[in-house]
């Protein structure tokens, strides 16, 4: 990690409300933290401030008993950041209005998972033909 | 008065399916929208339904220009999930195919952008040029398309004959200085179409989290090789070519200045190439149960990868893949504000889409 982004991550944790203390887990390729409660919004909007840069969300639907959740990456100076978000009501708040990058993935999870994105408009389907925004994809091919 | 101007499904500039909806006055474009997924495959889903070797082979075809890519990343993110490394030699291996890609698509690319600018001389001599990058990949992998080069913990085949692809690199460098970039930027049929047209700011492309040369053209230093280096870009010496304008002209420059800098790569990289093993042999991977993120910097832009495994399972759980298509498309949206309607297909084919890694 570069001494830039290194001073710029130093801040997050006590940015978002966390324990100053709570530290960055490295893992799978980036470096990741736990947000508890949730807030997606503080989280695009501490991001824009250090000026990193929105790269994609990731839905998840594991076939267990766990609920779906959404992954959230930035890039900070070439650094990868990873941010894990449970969708137990498959909602979360939309964060198109923060960072304009995140508008086709939203779009795409809405339409592929089902998850709504709270608090912004669906434009026409992007994935597939018909009408119905919304639809769990998985589910619909079992 | 505003008169919308529907333009597609079929694409002006490519033979691949897009919609944009142009609301015009006069000859001004006032906004635009777009649409996708006509030919939208759920590629991530069939992920889903193959083993590792499977995968490889599928995620390929997500991309007919930019195979390479989509394999190497896939697998430096498999490779996370299960501790292969590849050895020194498979590393050189891939970035030489990967600049290689990059040689032909940025070529190619040239040509098409010459065609829409009814330059169609300049067309015939990049595809000339394209040609002998086409030669050389055939030559090492026995494909043009689909190379099958990348495998988990290395590569599938050896570079057996670098005299052949260090004579190709000389070749194109001499086209490229003496013909394609003299006449690129002194040309005025070539620059009247292209200077201050499709205007993407700086602020405006960091914002819309445009990558790749789109990003670079716009004043955004950003190179995964640079930032995140992988394979064996660490080891070598190249330039990021960065302009400010942001303009059409800017997005061209860039990716014939990233012509000279892949030749660069590739000649460094064939002298340093290491002796020894191009991959771990026949040991089956061990995965462990997680997810892996990998990223590259393919020729159009950053290529992410995230690949999760459960222990024991022969089959990925979940593959998600954003193509640089996928970032930079929406921006065209703010390139076509304020463009002349007849710019709009040369505009939109300056990010260097493709519709096949967007409908993934």
């Amino acid at each position: 990690m570069t001494a830039c982004a290194a001073s710029l991550l130093e801040g997050i944790p006590e940015r978002l409300g966390l324990a100053a203390n709570t530290a960055w887990e490295e893992k799978g390729g980036a470096l990741w933290l736990a947000l508890d409660p949730p807030q997606v919004r503080e989280l695009a909007t501490a991001m824009n401030e250090i000026r990193a840069r929105f790269l994609t969300a990731t839905a998840y639907q594991p076939a267990g008993p766990e609920s779906a959740y959404i992954e959230y990456h930035w890039d900070c100076d070439g650094q990868l950041l990873g941010f894990r978000f449970p969708l137990p009501a498959r909602s979360i708040d939309s964060i198109y209005d923060l960072c304009e990058a995140a508008d086709w993935i939203e779009r795409e999870i809405h339409e592929g998972f089902a998850v709504d994105f709270v608090g912004r408009e669906y434009e026409p389907l992007e994935l597939r033909q018909g009408d119905t925004l919304g639809v769990n994809l998985r589910e619909e091919a079992k | 008065m505003s008169y919308k101007i529907p333009m597609g499904p079929y694409h002006p500039a490519l033979e691949e399916p897009y919609k944009l909806d142009l609301v015009c006055e006069g000859e001004t474009v006032k906004d635009a929208k777009l649409h996708v997924g006509f030919n939208f495959r759920n590629i991530e889903h069939l992920a889903e339904t193959r083993n590792y070797i499977q995968v490889v082979a599928l995620l390929e075809r997500v991309c007919g220009i930019c195979s390479n890519v989509h394999t190497m990343t896939l697998c430096q993110a498999m490779e996370g999930l299960c501790g292969q490394t590849p050895p020194p030699r498979a590393r050189y291996i891939r970035t030489i195919v990967a600049e290689l890609e990059r040689l032909h698509s940025h070529v190619l690319w040239a040509g098409v952008a010459a065609k829409l600018m009814g330059f169609k001389t300049m067309f015939m001599t990049c595809f000339e040029i394209r040609e002998q990058v086409m030669d050389v990949l055939q030559a090492i992998s026995g494909n043009r398309v689909n190379y099958a080069m990348n495998r988990i913990g290395g590569v599938n085949r050896d570079i057996e004959d670098p005299q052949a692809i260090l004579k190709m690199v000389e070749a194109l460098e001499r086209g490229m200085v003496s013909t394609i970039i003299p006449i690129f930027t002194t040309s005025t049929t070539a620059l009247s179409r292209c200077i201050g047209v499709g205007v993407l700011s700086k602020e405006k492309a960091l914002s819309c989290g445009v990558v790749g040369p789109v990003a670079r053209a716009s004043g955004l230093p950003q190179d995964i090789r640079r930032a995140a280096p992988y394979a064996a870009y660490e080891e070598l010496e190249f330039d990021v070519p960065v302009l400010p304008d942001g303009d059409v002209k800017a997005r061209l420059l860039v990716r014939a200045l990233e012509i000279m800098e892949s030749c660069k790569i590739i000649r460094q990289a064939l002298t340093k190439l290491p002796p020894g093993e191009i991959n771990n042999g026949d040991r089956k991977p061990s995965f462990i149960t997680g997810t892996s993120t990998s990223r590259l910097e393919g020729p159009r832009g950053e290529v992410i990868y995230s690949v999760s495994w459960e222990q024991g399972s022969n089959n990925p759980s979940r593959v998600h893949v954003r193509t640089p298509t996928y970032a930079n498309m929406p921006a065209i949206r703010w390139m076509v504000i304020g463009a002349r309607l007849a710019d709009t297909p040369l505009i939109q084919a300056s990010i260097d889409p493709c519709y096949s890694c967007t409908d993934r």
